[in-house]
């Protein structure tokens, strides 16, 4: 946030004026009405009025630095105290102390001087009151935009979300293939074709009622990657093996719908679609101190270059638990060896 | 009908038993192998010279586009795929026919009696451009973008990743691929990877010269006006007055 006042050309134009107007005042007061000569009627206004309008600047930072908090008040007034009376103090004492160096030997002024300290004083807290107030109403006001601002960033990445998902929810390339296996398999075992077909069914059925903030247990996520997997598997024969190691306390905690699908998906593009040996797709998850932590690694061949860009994927699962959880969840991922591992942790939700 | 030989290049055994099951209908089809990846599908293609080959199009090592890249022998192509918008446009145009998976047993024997009656013509003696050499050409007139160049070195396929690039030099009908593992000769022109390589990351630098961005060291002035890009991998790549232009504009200097 920056400084209300000298943030703008406009501002630091008024607030001049306003100064240039008290100091005029004070100065025609002590002409006129006390008749003092010409440099006290020009200096004293300066060092007094014009010195406060410049330390009355430095009031925002205790406004900016000490949030009003509604549940102690008390710490936000008294830190404003403290900040008032060490402003107005060295105020006060160094505009005395320059005004009586300079006018040491006009001792009627002298005394004007120190009988009013008491009156500058209370008049310097006033106004500086009055800055404070002006201070707090700006840069709530500013926060309010921030936040509308922030707002409406939120919205357009749920939009942006919802969108690559529906891209990401399920690749037609695996669609037809599957079909083109189910086909070939009507031919030499029926009873394959059949469990193929209910398995893409259920997988079909459940990315299809996946909406965006809908939570299911983990057990019946990963149900339905399980059919995913066993469809791919039926394509790729001894090629693709899978382990799911589930750890029962898991089983019930609460993840947001097809939040696995990219996951398993990039696994078996990068290990089963490049690859002429066998690889493993492995999953596991524990619970920790009410969190959950799952584990999903695929083997993957270094040497072979990768033909399309990759990570949507990734950004995508990264983007709705971010979305989902803030900064309490969290996806992390690695490539060593020849394994690429991705870890998230789930916050516990209650539904 | 004469015999035909065949040879199927597919990674997934569903689909190649079904093709094996179609093609049980065709005797004159003889069936000489079956592949489930590009590179043996390559070997086997080039070795056994059949007259035809069905040919998947993703597939582990080499794809089925790259593989034709490379092949020396060239058989009669029928492209099988599941669902790839580019593919089906090359396709449609230059293959002798190609089978949407999945794809019934009707649509399998017209692309056999497409493929038995190119064959009769041939034998006719009718000569015809090659579709292998058309799809090549509709690639080169494409947008696509590669991200990966296959090359023949001594017998081997090599495929590169063209982030493992470190620039590209012109030598007469060929291109010169310099990679921290090495150089590989590529029959193909500047014109083609000035094309289809990412502009992002690579510039042509010099009428002759086609950089990697993210390989460039520093750059240094060379003889007067001139300049010179010194790689990381030290190699000295020619800059030309426009070259230096598009760099600027590329970088940002």
């Amino acid at each position: 946030m920056s400084h209300p006042i000298t943030g703008s050309r406009r501002s630091i134009l008024i607030y001049t004026l306003v100064w240039i107007v008290v100091a005029a005042t004070q100065g025609g007061l002590y002409y006129w009405v006390f008749e003092f000569p010409v440099p006290v009627v020009i200096s004293d206004p300066l060092f007094s009025s014009f010195l406060f309008g410049f330390m009355g600047l430095l009031a925002w930072y205790p406004t900016r630095y000490i949030p009003f908090q509604r549940q102690s008040p008390l710490y936000s007034i008294m830190a404003h105290v403290v900040a008032g009376i060490v402003v107005l103090g060295s105020w006060v004492l160094l505009s005395v102390a320059i005004l009586n160096a300079i006018f040491s030997n006009q001792e009627v002024y002298i005394e004007f001087l120190n009988q009013t300290v008491a009156w500058r004083a209370m008049l310097g807290g006033l106004i500086y009151l009055v800055l404070v107030l002006i201070y707090y109403l700006v840069s709530s006001s500013q926060k309010l935009q921030e936040r509308t601002q922030q707002q409406e960033r939120l919205k357009g990445l749920v939009r942006d979300a919802e969108l690559n998902m529906l891209k990401s929810q399920i690749n037609p390339h695996f669609l037809f293939n599957s079909l083109n296996s189910i086909s070939s398999l009507t031919m030499s075992n029926p009873e394959e074709a059949r469990e193929m077909i209910i398995r893409l069914s259920d997988f079909l059925r459940y990315s299809l009622k996946h909406r965006e903030n809908e939570y299911v247990p983990l057990s019946e996520e990963l149900g339905r990657m399980k059919d995913y997997l066993a469809i791919e598997k039926i394509r790729f024969g001894e090629k693709l093996l899978y382990e799911f190691n589930i750890n029962k306390a898991c089983e019930d905690f609460p993840v947001p719908t097809m939040i696995f699908q990219p996951l398993f998906e990039n696994a078996i593009r990068h290990s089963v679609y490049e690859s002429v040996e066998p690889v493993a797709i492995r999953f596991s998850c524990e619970t920790v101190e009410g969190h959950m932590r799952t584990v999903i690694s695929n083997d993957y061949d270094p040497a072979v270059p990768t033909r399309k860009g990759t990570g949507v994927g990734l950004q995508n699962v990264k983007q709705r638990i971010a979305l989902a959880y803030k900064e309490k969840g969290s996806v992390q991922w690695s490539a060593n060896d020849g394994v690429f591992t991705v870890t998230i942790l789930f916050p516990r939700i209650f539904i | 009908m004469n015999n035909m030989n065949i040879i199927i290049v597919e990674d997934e055994r569903p689909a190649r038993d079904l093709l094996k099951t179609y093609l049980e209908a065709h005797p004159n089809m003889e069936l000489m192998g079956e592949y489930d990846n590009g590179f043996d599908g390559l070997k086997a293609i080039n070795e056994l010279k059949p007259d035809a080959v069905f040919l998947d199009v993703q597939m582990p090592k080499l794809t089925g586009f790259e593989l034709l890249e490379v092949l020396e022998h060239q058989p009669e192509v029928i492209f099988t795929t599941a669902y790839d918008q580019y593919a089906i446009q090359a396709f449609e145009r230059n293959a002798v026919d190609y089978l949407l998976k999945p794809f019934s047993k009707e649509r399998f024997n017209e692309a056999i009696s497409k493929l038995n009656s190119r064959m009769a013509a041939k034998e006719g003696g009718a000569k015809e451009e090659s579709s292998i050499e058309r799809i090549r050409q509709h690639f080169a007139e494409s947008d696509e973008k590669l991200h990966r160049v296959v090359i023949k070195k001594s017998g081997k396929i090599h495929v590169i990743s063209t982030n493992d690039i470190n620039f590209l030099e012109a030598q007469d009908d060929y291109v010169m691929i310099y990679t921290d593992d090495g150089k590989y000769l590529k029959q193909q022109t500047m014109k083609y990877f000035e094309k289809h390589l990412d502009s992002e990351q690579f510039v042509r630098v010099h009428r002759s010269y086609i950089a990697n961005i993210a390989r460039i060291e520093r750059i240094e002035p060379y003889e007067k006006s001139n300049f010179v890009l010194i790689l990381k991998d030290g190699n000295k790549v020619p800059v030309s007055r426009n070259g230096m232009q598009v760099l600027k504009e590329n970088l940002d200097f």
